[in-house]
């Protein structure tokens, strides 16, 4: 076989397999069922079980690989749709996603250096808070991996939006923008779909604090990591 | 047909100004993502009005509903790193989720404390 059937059929794979995500996702919402996570079950699996490599299956992947820049300057649009709730509730939502990306990177990066794991993963993990392109690209751009970095990004995700709920109770989190702001800087798209379970402004706040922790996450996380570790 | 052609012109547009953000951060060697750099770029463009919404807008909502499909390739790429997860690799998963918690509490703590004062929500 030649390449080029190769990667049309990579190509068909990874397309199924979002379809089956999407499908399941709509037949049993819930975090655990996310078209991302099912996918890469389906298709780990499938590469597994027929002996096929990675390098193999990126023949294709790398083609689909290529619209992850364009979908993170895409980030832009949702954030200037919500401009007004940003202008008008600037200071909570600034401030709470600031202090919520810097406590996420430096007590990623403490407990990494506590536990004395490689230097790759401890890269990989740090910016785990922000949406998947983003963090694949702050950690490649650290010395990090990439698909590494992905899954650690799915474990904040569907951890964040399954404890949500309790910890918002035990520390009287209440308020729908506050809300928004935690589920958004904590658990990127994820949260934000938890968020507009909440209530409608909770979600767009969410979308605004995901969008804005992706940007400061990528700014703090390179200082902080030359600063502490 | 025409409505596919304006989403392939739409993301066309973005990764031109991906590249862009590529080419500032190289050229300032800066360690933040140049797709990050496009992210603030096109928002700055927006909000002057230099970039008009319906110059990206049908592109950019099909590549954001359709977002995961982006970077399936990347995750399906854990298979090579299962190893990680074994033992001690466990006490990672439990890293993240702690740091989760601690991220969504005090990003949400500071945000409602600033809250005081303003107006009563509808919740």
């Amino acid at each position: 076989m030649n390449n080029i059937v190769i990667g049309v059929i990579g190509i068909l794979g990874i397309v199924i397999a979002y379809l089956i995500g999407r499908w399941l996702n709509n037949k049993f919402p819930s975090p655990f069922t996310i078209p991302i996570l099912i996918a890469t079950v389906v298709l780990v699996s499938i590469l597994l079980l027929f002996g096929i490599t990675y390098e193999t299956f990126m023949i294709g992947g790398k083609w689909v690989n290529e619209l992850l820049g364009p979908s993170v300057v895409a980030l832009a649009y949702p954030l200037y749709l919500q401009r007004k709730l940003l202008k008008k509730y600037f200071l909570p939502i600034f401030s709470g996603v600031f202090i919520g990306a810097l406590i996420g990177v430096v007590s990623g990066l403490l407990l990494a250096k506590w536990m004395n794991v490689d230097e790759f993963i401890v890269y990989s993990l740090v910016p785990k808070s922000v949406t998947t392109p983003v963090a694949m690209n702050i950690a490649e751009s650290l010395g990090g991996v990439p698909p590494l970095a992905a899954v650690f990004v799915m474990i904040a995700g569907i951890g964040g939006a399954v404890l949500g709920p309790i910890v918002f109770r035990i520390f009287r989190i209440h308020k729908s923008v506050a809300k928004g702001v935690g589920l958004g800087s904590a658990s990127h798209a994820i949260g934000t779909s938890t968020a507009m379970e909440h209530s409608q402004q909770a979600g767009a706040v969410s979308t605004v604090a995901m969008v804005l922790s992706a940007i400061i996450v990528s700014i703090l996380t390179p200082i902080l990591v030359g600063g502490l570790y | 047909m025409i409505r596919i052609l304006v989403v392939i012109i739409h993301i066309a547009f973005l990764y031109i100004i991906f590249r862009i953000g590529t080419w500032i951060q190289e050229a300032l060697h800066l360690f933040v993502p140049g797709s990050v750099i496009g992210l603030l770029l096109l928002f700055l463009l927006l909000l002057t009005g230099i970039v008009k919404v319906n110059w990206i807008k049908e592109g950019t909502e099909q590549l954001i509903k359709h977002l995961p499909l982006v970077f399936i390739p990347v995750t399906v790429g854990i298979m090579d790193y299962f190893s990680l997860f074994h033992g001690k690799g466990i006490l990672l998963v439990i890293i993240v989720l702690l740091s989760t918690i601690l991220v969504k509490l005090s990003s949400g703590f500071t945000s409602q404390y600033l809250m005081k004062g303003r107006e009563r929500e509808h919740e």
